[in-house]
């Protein structure tokens, strides 16, 4: 909390001299509130846990956003959420500055949106038809940040099971922690960003602190992840987006415990490609992302390919039908036992319908199946309520 | 809430209440100004804390307009009206932000934008949902029971309006000086309502005398 305050007041610093040019409109603050709360079975699997603790079928979360206009083209963004019930964080808060009025050009800095992908800047409950998030974004492989496995068989010895990694021979911290998701949509990093377009092209940019699996406030290891995308809109309703990212993702102490020849091979590296048709009263999104970890103790780079495919259609005024299709694939590597692949890949396909009774309140009710070829529970199947309040 | 009014309207007429006739001595107008002191809230989207960009420019409504009307309508007023409205959706705002039209009335909803907008409602006179449609095109909704409707759009979470639909023809929407006029009102006591931004705001009961004539009615909204 403390350095989100210090970040505030040097975000406030920069607004403040922006804000020196003048206004033409009104100075406005919006003051955003949301509450969901997510009922389903325990995930025995943990094919949906976020952490060793939370899972998004069981996630309570109160967010409370605010954007503050300090001038015409200045503004301060935030967002605190509480989840469970636990301490308050602050997920972002940022300062976003045009500084020329008639070009789109924009500038953000702080705990920024990522600009890799399309879904991790979803970030309101109705933003997301289900409740589950894709695998991409969410399911936590056994690769760690701040540990790494000393032979392939270190790293098979916690295949399907990356809610909680340790690698017997391994280099780093030796106790039990959460492995990373190819991309983490929970937490935002911290940098600044540039976006410029507004029509039917768009380019954004970001220089931040962390990587798409680790995002962070402070500085673990030195380096800094270069991001980016570009959207083209052919026709109105369709957006096709590509992005890149690299950015070292080992933190500084494990790379110290490294023997000096195996330092320097600790970039992830993600390329992604997304897709979104809406007519009428239809959402199609698709996406696919491709990342890859260097590691230093093994010979190949671990790879993983995640492919989301989901739609909403509205039946009737205020009832929708959604579905998605989840895959999350791994690269093989050579273990005892022959080539197999570093993790256990996974299928998920979800479906279900939300209801919105008044324009505040949706509620949603989603069918949940989970396969996964390796680790202990192999199959889970989650019938999960959510209710989401807005105002 | 004081808007619910408008559905009793719609009872009272069918039922042939204690209303005066419309057949009879000469018939009046009643006009005046509705001056709205009150600064009106500018709407407020939500946050945009995803976005990479500044949101585009847009229009304020015009939330001073008000509509003046007659809660309890002569007997044999309620009558069935074809017409067409419109209803544009420009520079993410609705246009007018307040409609008033009898029963029977259909509302086009034409999209003057250049991207996407997704008209609804949720209230219980009118239910619908019109999807997503582009620039140049409309949709259309027509509204079969009197009432408030309140109209949103998916999409943009700033954008919101007023439909009022009446089961008579006693109503007025103010012009930009906020001057209505409504006119062939048959002799007899009536209630008259000044109604803005979503809620009945002044009520008062008023006598059309048997020469009818012309009544001056002022409503302040503060």
């Amino acid at each position: 909390m403390r350095a989100a305050a210090l970040l505030a007041t040097a975000l406030s610093a920069i607004a403040a001299a922006a804000g020196a040019q003048p206004s033409v409109e009104p100075r406005r603050f919006a003051l955003g509130v949301e509450l969901s709360a997510a009922v389903g079975p325990e995930d025995r699997g943990f094919f949906n846990y976020t952490s060793y603790e939370d899972s998004a079928q069981r996630l309570a979360r109160l967010s409370l956003t605010a954007e503050w206009h300090l001038a015409e083209r200045v503004a301060l963004l935030g967002e605190v959420r509480d989840e469970n019930l636990g301490t308050p964080r602050v997920y972002a808060l940022y300062a976003r500055v045009r500084p020329w009025r008639d070009r789109a050009f924009d500038v953000q800095a702080g705990l920024i949106p990522p600009v890799f992908g399309a879904f991790s800047r979803r970030r309101y409950g109705g933003d997301n038809p289900l409740i589950g998030y894709p695998l991409a974004y969410q399911y936590l492989t056994s690769v760690r940040s701040d540990a790494v496995p000393g032979t392939e068989s270190d790293l098979l010895v916690t295949r399907g099971a990356g809610w909680r990694v340790r690698y017997p021979f391994g280099w780093g911290n030796p106790d039990p922690e959460p492995g990373l998701p190819l991309v983490n949509a929970l937490r935002w990093d911290t940098g600044v960003q540039a976006h410029i377009g507004s029509g039917r092209f768009e380019a954004s940019a970001a220089l931040t602190q962390g990587t798409l699996s680790s995002p962070r406030v402070h500085d673990d290891n030195g380096g800094k992840q270069l991001s980016a995308r570009v959207a083209w809109k052919p026709v109105v309703g369709l957006i096709l987006g590509a992005s890149g990212a690299r950015g070292e993702y080992l933190s500084r102490d494990v790379i110290g415990a490294l023997p000096p020849e195996r330092r320097g091979h600790d970039a992830q590296q993600a390329w992604g490609v997304d897709l979104e048709y809406s007519r009428d009263r239809w959402i199609l999104r698709s996406e696919a992302i491709w990342s890859r970890w260097q590691t230093p103790m093994l010979e190949r780079s671990l790879g993983a390919l995640g492919f989301t495919a989901e739609g909403r259609c509205k039946v009737l005024p205020g009832l929708y039908a959604a579905a998605r299709l989840d895959h999350l694939g791994f690269t093989h590597i050579d273990g005892p036992a022959g080539r197999v692949s570093w993790d256990a890949p996974v299928w998920r396909t979800e479906g279900g319908l939300g209801y919105v009774p008044v324009r505040h309140v949706l509620v949603k009710v989603a069918y949940q199946h989970n396969w996964r070829d390796g680790g202990r529970v192999r199959e889970r199947a989650l019938l999960t309520s959510q209710l989401v309040v807005w105002f | 809430m004081r808007a619910a009014r408008l559905p009793l309207l719609a009872l009272a007429v069918a039922a042939g209440t204690a209303a005066p006739r419309v057949a009879g001595a000469a018939a009046g107008s009643i006009r005046g100004r509705v001056e709205v002191t009150r600064e009106p809230p500018a709407p407020q989207a939500r946050p945009s804390i995803g976005e990479l960009s500044m949101p585009p420019p847009r229009d304020l409504p015009n939330r001073r307009r008000s509509v003046v009307y007659l809660e309890a309508a002569p007997q044999g007023a309620f009558e069935e009206h074809e017409g067409r409205a419109i209803m544009d959706q420009r520079h993410e705002t609705f246009v007018p932000y307040v409609l008033a039209v009898t029963v029977g009335t259909t509302v086009d909803f034409t999209n003057s934008d250049r991207t996407y907008h997704n008209v609804f409602s949720l209230s219980k006179p009118r239910r619908f949902d019109l999807g997503r449609y582009a620039t140049g095109q409309s949709k259309s909704v027509r509204f079969d029971r009197p009432g408030v409707v309140r109209v949103f759009c998916e999409i943009h979470s700033h954008m919101s309006a007023f439909i009022l639909v009446f089961a008579h023809r006693f109503f007025a929407t103010t012009d930009a000086d906020g001057r209505y006029r409504i006119d062939n009102v048959p002799p007899g006591a009536y209630t008259i309502v000044a109604w803005n931004d979503g809620e009945a705001r002044e009520t008062r009961t008023v006598r059309m005398g048997e020469d009818g004539g012309v009544m001056e009615q002022d409503f302040v909204v503060r």
